[in-house]
């Protein structure tokens, strides 16, 4: 570890804290557009059952009786201690809800992110390998999923697979064929940006001189390709971990509803639709740290792993 | 190998003399400008394309499968469903459009701004672009469309907010690579001031790139407002999104072309965009 590395991550760090702290604020801001008698009347909905002293609790807590600013540094003071507060529609503890819906939406978006990296080397592999014509159709792939709305891949999925194959049933959406194909609905647009940053690198390394080198001596394109060109090719990816990360969360509200999950991307929905503003603020700012997160180790790591990157140029980014 | 490597190097070679040679543009790219133009029409003039109404239908003819009448069959009203999704264009696109323009222009002028003060401006707008990274694209739109009303517009509205960023990163980006140019410094030397240099230099210069990402976020923007519409975050029906004729289509199993007839209508449209913006960055 040079003294410079350990400057460039402390400034990272750095950050990568801010960010979360201004994301705080801007979500917080957003939901507060809402006119203040929206909360109460979220809360007197006779549907949730909230009795009149749980209301005056509830109030009190987030003080939405005083002013934004003072509701803001409240709820942000709260949330630098870890304290999510209470839902609006059941009165359950946000940090509960978040925590019974997250085992579901990490199977579903690991599988997720399995499968799309399965997809993406395959398409890169394919546009790399096969001959003339089928090269080209490979290499359209990626377009054409990401032209493919999220809702409609699972439709389709579920109107095949369900209803004509029997593979699995929609009343049983936790069955880990049911999960693998709201899984695979979750990977398609992700693994489409990832199979053209890896086409692109991988174009680039095989014309490099030392895949000429290992040609020259009779090396077969498959070992090239498995022993050399992975390895360079996949690094330009670390990058997108992140962005990756994002279109997970966010696909995952439309792949849960349409399968019927259980998981965070219903939490969303519910908290939208019952206009449960603590719910809501909790779930969008720890998508914001999980993505700062994963965005800060992939930064702290790509100077690791190729030591070309330079940290003067990543501070000034 | 070296058969391999001889093929590639004339491949390549093949390629790029078909470009400098060729007048016209990919048969694909030609169908792609056609879809939009179609599509552009039928938000334009629902009415020439066909003669059904989108709100009443027929009930003695309810769930019709496609047939000659009705393209694209009918749904539990009778309604029919080729109309419904004509009809719909107006809205599904005319917002993307709009959020295309929201992202474009708050984008730019932020890009512009930091790009061309820099200093505490610079890192000010730089950390607020992060943050509206930080927040997964689509949640930002629910959360932002959640806030103010579950209409159209507003998804359209959402949908631009969180195209803001890209926008300004790339905007950011040409100024910062366009201001350090030898030609722009000369023109500060002939006494040009930094009006003249951004309207001379760096806009012509960034405008190619800017119109690329925005034609590639016009398809996103169609996919991200009919993903809100599937959800019901936009116009309650009788309106006739395209996400929301999906998602009404959905409960009527036994008549799948309610889903699949708009649902093919959104990849088409947007397949074409992304192919336009493709050539067009290819193009360069």
């Amino acid at each position: 570890m040079t003294s410079d590395y350990k400057r460039f991550a402390l400034t990272r760090a750095g950050q990568a804290v801010v960010v979360v702290l201004l994301a705080y604020v801007l979500t917080f801001l957003v939901i507060s557009v809402l006119p203040g008698d929206a909360i109460t009347n979220t809360l007197r909905d006779p549907q949730h059952g909230l009795s009149e002293e749980d209301i005056q609790r509830i109030v009190a807590f987030y003080g939405l009786d005083q002013p934004v600013i003072v509701q803001l540094l409240l709820s942000l003071g709260r949330f630098l201690t870890g304290e999510l507060g209470f839902s609006l529609q059941s009165n359950l503890p946000v940090s509960q809800i978040v925590g019974d819906a997250l085992p579901s939406t990490l199977t579903l978006a690991t599988s997720a992110l399995l499968i799309a990296i399965v997809f993406a080397v395959a398409i890169a592999y394919g546009a790399q390998y096969l001959p003339g014509k089928w090269a080209a159709i490979v290499r359209s792939i990626p377009s054409f999923f990401l032209s493919v709305p999220n809702f409609v891949i699972g439709l389709v999925l579920i109107e095949f697979f369900a209803f004509r194959l029997h593979s699995f049933t929609t009343t049983d959406p936790n069955s880990p064929v049911a999960t693998l194909f709201a899984a695979v609905t979750l990977a398609i647009p992700v693994s489409a940006p990832l199979a053209e940053v890896l086409i692109a690198s991988l174009d680039h390394e095989s014309r490099q001189e030392y895949a000429l080198v290992a040609r020259s001596r009779g090396i077969t394109e498959a070992k090239l390709f498995a022993k050399h060109l992975v390895k360079p090719s996949a690094l330009p990816s670390v990058a997108m971990v992140a962005l990756i990360v994002g279109e997970l969360l966010g696909g995952s509200v439309i792949t849960e509803t349409i399968f019927g999950r259980d998981g965070i991307g219903t939490v969303v929905q519910k908290a939208v639709t019952g206009e449960d503003q603590p719910v809501l603020q909790a779930v969008v700012s720890l998508s914001a740290v999980v993505f700062v997160a994963v965005n800060l180790v992939a930064d702290l790591a790509s100077p690791l792993l190729d030591p070309r990157v330079k940290l003067r140029e990543k501070v000034g980014a | 190998m070296t058969a391999t490597l001889g093929y590639t190097q004339l491949r390549n070679v093949g390629t790029a003399s078909k470009k400098l040679t060729a007048g016209l543009p990919p048969v694909t790219v030609i169908l792609s400008f056609a879809v939009v133009l179609l599509v552009i029409l039928w938000s334009l003039f629902p009415g020439f394309f066909t003669s059904f109404s989108p709100v009443t239908g027929d009930t003695a003819s309810k769930l019709a499968a496609p047939s000659a009448a009705h393209w694209f069959g009918t749904d539990y009203l009778g309604r029919d469903q080729y109309a419904r999704v004509v009809y719909g264009t107006a809205s599904s696109v005319t917002s993307a459009l709009v959020a295309v323009l929201i992202g474009l222009i708050v984008g730019s002028i932020i890009g512009l701004a930091s790009g061309f003060r820099g200093g505490w401006l610079d890192s000010v707008l730089g950390r607020f672009v992060d943050v509206l990274l930080a927040i997964p694209g689509f949640l930002l739109a629910v959360v932002i469309v959640s806030s103010l009303g579950f209409q159209t517009i507003n998804a359209a509205i959402a949908t631009g907010v969180s195209a803001v960023a890209v926008f300004a990163r790339l905007m950011r980006a040409e100024v910062m690579r366009v201001r350090s140019a030898t030609y722009v410094e000369a023109s500060y030397l002939e006494g040009g001031n930094r009006l003249h240099a951004l309207l001379g230099h760096i806009l012509p210069n960034a405008y190619r790139s800017v119109l690329v990402l925005a034609v590639l976020q016009f398809g996103t923007s169609i996919l991200i407002i009919a993903s809100l519409a599937f959800l019901g975050y936009g116009d309650p029906p009788p309106a006739s999104d395209w996400g929301l004729l999906v998602a009404s289509g959905k409960t009527y199993v036994t008549a799948p072309w309610l889903v699949y007839a708009p649902a093919l209508v959104i990849v088409v449209t947007v397949l074409s965009v992304n192919r336009i913006s493709r050539w067009l960055r290819k193009a360069k």
